[in-house]
């Protein structure tokens, strides 16, 4: 806190910044406040409604009747087992993947080269999903797709690998290319915490004895450990959230089983399917489970290592 | 600077450091080769090209692919909108967001501790997509180009790492001396604390921009109009559905062009068409986005 010589010791009400901070306060009380409030259509019955301003003064309440709908949905299984695996295996794989990138490129001696890399890793990142998801359904395309036709040159395969349209390739998928697009991006904010690293404790290191690969995983690692922290509660309070773009773009009707997720179920239904209801119901759902994870996450971060995010 | 660099002409490489040397190239080839593919086979004929085993460079050149590309209107319309949505958007965004952030950093905003939590509560619940239809609906902004300007004026995310710049990076006497001078707040805001703030403004300015210019999902939900539609959702049908270049554009072209494409290729043009734009800025902007992000992830 900054404390000011000259601070009026008299409290008088700040009309002028009052307004200025009303301008957010009115922004958000429309954008967020009274969609909050539509809520109710959740615990309405007003699927398909021709006309939801009336019906959703008149409609009756029919309390937690669309929740038990969606759980008893033939649908639910498959969206909810898709997202959680989707969200559980983004934890364990994609999740770590920058912060090892990170403590590799630290370990890369010549600056130029280190730009090179650092420029050309965070470039998919700027790149749209649907650009690069249909990169990779070229890529990985039956006809002469360029990993299928890598892959029969070397006589490693014999038929081309139907990546896009078997299902059981879809986590995969999502999975291998959400990383590699995300790495150089990711590692970034690791890479700005390394280089806040105090370098005494390097030269203390030294002096004892440590090897590079023991720096890195000795001294590196564990003082960049808040920013990780911080980093994978973030992650967790979106485990739910698929990213609707990707899984749209990788989608097709033939993979369907594995790739209809929260995101892309909550659009069909909702909008194709006017289910108005009903996909409020499934937000909700999905709201209060990420809010829980993530108050979850940050009370058990700071019972284990004293820092959260809030 | 870190100790492994100092170090560097004291030791000579070992096999540790051709690995990561080696590691890393690999990285950079997994990241960068598959947009080289989609260029190398835009510039390649196209009956020539599903012949397959085109990897590196074209085998038969051909510009007859961006011909196809070029003529259609869609991809002039996407452009149009884009361009306009990624420039207001971003000017609007970040002017609103960072008055409003200046507000929430002067420490004398009254209930300014109710303000701020009324702010954290919406990044972490929300209504959903319905209820948020609506209300665009009940607004008129459906099927309207304001649909992507008004609803992106603020972020609460952005407003906080904003406001944090704003309390520990610009020194307090500023503002008390301006306000000596008789400046009102809105006046130090506008003219002292926007232009002392450059760094965290340029980088939610990219983060605002990239973002609006990579947006597809509102441009299909909340527009209908085909004058509306963003580069992306064209893109979008281009690339997942079979629709193709429209036959009235396609008129102008001479019979000969149809011969020489296919789809895949016209596809790979058209990629590489709407891509040009991002990998002509995005040097440009790297340096300000691995600055802001340490900004970023200061705590507030």
């Amino acid at each position: 806190m900054k404390q000011s010589l000259y601070s009026p010791r008299r409290k008088r009400f700040n009309w002028q910044i009052f307004v200025m901070a009303m301008a957010g306060v009115l922004f958000l009380f429309v954008f967020a406040y009274i969609p909050m409030a539509g809520i109710v259509i959740g615990f309405k019955d007003m699927d398909y409604s021709l006309n939801i301003m009336k019906d959703l003064y008149t409609k009756p309440f029919v309390g937690l009747n669309n929740f038990i709908k969606f759980v008893q949905d033939a649908q639910f299984r498959t969206v909810m087992t898709n997202t959680l695996a989707l969200g559980l295996l983004e934890l364990v794989f994609t999740f770590p993947l920058p912060v090892f990138f990170a403590l590799m490129l630290n370990e890369i001696r010549n600056n130029r080269y280190r730009k090179v890399v650092q420029t050309s890793t965070i470039f998919p990142y700027f790149i749209s999903w649907v650009v690069y998801g249909g990169i990779v359904n070229i890529f990985l395309s039956t006809d002469s797709g360029f990993v299928n036709n890598m892959l029969m040159d070397l006589h490693l395969i014999d038929n081309p690998i139907p990546f896009m349209s078997k299902s059981e390739y879809f986590y995969t998928v999502v999975i291998v290319s959400s990383a590699i697009k995300g790495m150089g991006w990711g590692a970034v904010i690791y890479i700005a915490a390394i280089a806040g690293v105090d370098q005494q404790i390097y030269e203390a290191a030294g002096i004892d004895g440590a090897n590079r690969w023991q720096m890195a995983f000795h001294v590196t690692l564990p003082c960049i450990l808040p920013t990780i922290t911080v980093q994978l509660l973030l992650a967790l309070s979106g485990i739910l959230n698929s990213g609707f773009d990707r899984i749209y773009m990788l989608q097709n009707p033939l993979n369907l089983i594995r790739s209809e997720v929260l995101d892309t179920y909550i659009y069909k239904v909702g909008i194709s399917q006017r289910r108005y209801s009903f996909v409020t119901a499934v937000g909700v759902f999905r709201s209060v489970i990420s809010v829980v994870l993530l108050s979850t996450g940050n009370l058990l971060s700071k019972k284990l290592s004293g820092n959260g995010l809030f | 600077m870190n100790v492994a660099r100092k170090q560097s002409c004291l030791h000579r490489k070992n096999g540790w450091d051709y690995l990561m040397i080696v590691a890393m190239a690999v990285f950079m080839i997994i990241c960068v080769y598959p947009f080289w593919y989609v260029i190398v086979g835009s510039f390649n004929d196209g009956p020539n090209y599903m012949r397959g085993g085109v990897y590196l460079w074209p085998r038969q050149w051909s510009l007859q692919n961006y011909m196809v590309t070029l003529v259609d209107s869609r991809l002039w319309i996407g452009f149009r909108v884009t361009i306009l949505r990624t420039v207001i958007c971003t000017v609007t965004h970040v002017f609103f967001t960072a008055m409003v952030a200046y507000a929430m950093s002067r420490r004398d905003l009254p209930f300014r501790k109710a303000i701020y939590w009324y702010n954290m509560f919406t990044m972490f619940f929300g209504g959903g997509l319905i209820p948020f239809y609506i209300l665009l609906k009940q607004l008129g902004l459906i099927n309207t180009f304001w649909v992507y300007v008004i609803p992106g004026l603020y972020s609460v995310y952005n407003m906080i790492i904003c406001s944090n710049y704003f309390h520990h990076s610009i020194p307090e006497e500023i503002h008390e001396s301006a306000i000596m001078d008789g400046a009102s707040e809105f006046r130090i805001f506008a003219r002292l604390y926007l232009p002392l703030s450059t760094p965290v403004l340029a980088t939610i300015a990219l983060w605002v921009g990239v973002g609006h210019w990579n947006a597809f999902y509102d441009s299909m939900v909340y527009t209908t109009d085909r004058n509306l539609q963003t580069l992306q959702l064209y893109l979008y049908k281009m690339i997942k559905t079979s629709e193709f270049v429209s036959s009235a554009d396609m008129g102008g072209l001479p019979g000969t062009v149809q011969q020489n494409i296919t789809s895949t290729t016209v596809r790979y043009a058209t990629i590489v068409v709407s891509t040009v734009p991002v990998m002509c800025v995005y040097p440009f902007l790297q340096r300000f986005l691995t600055k802001g992000i340490m900004i970023g992830s200061l705590k507030g």
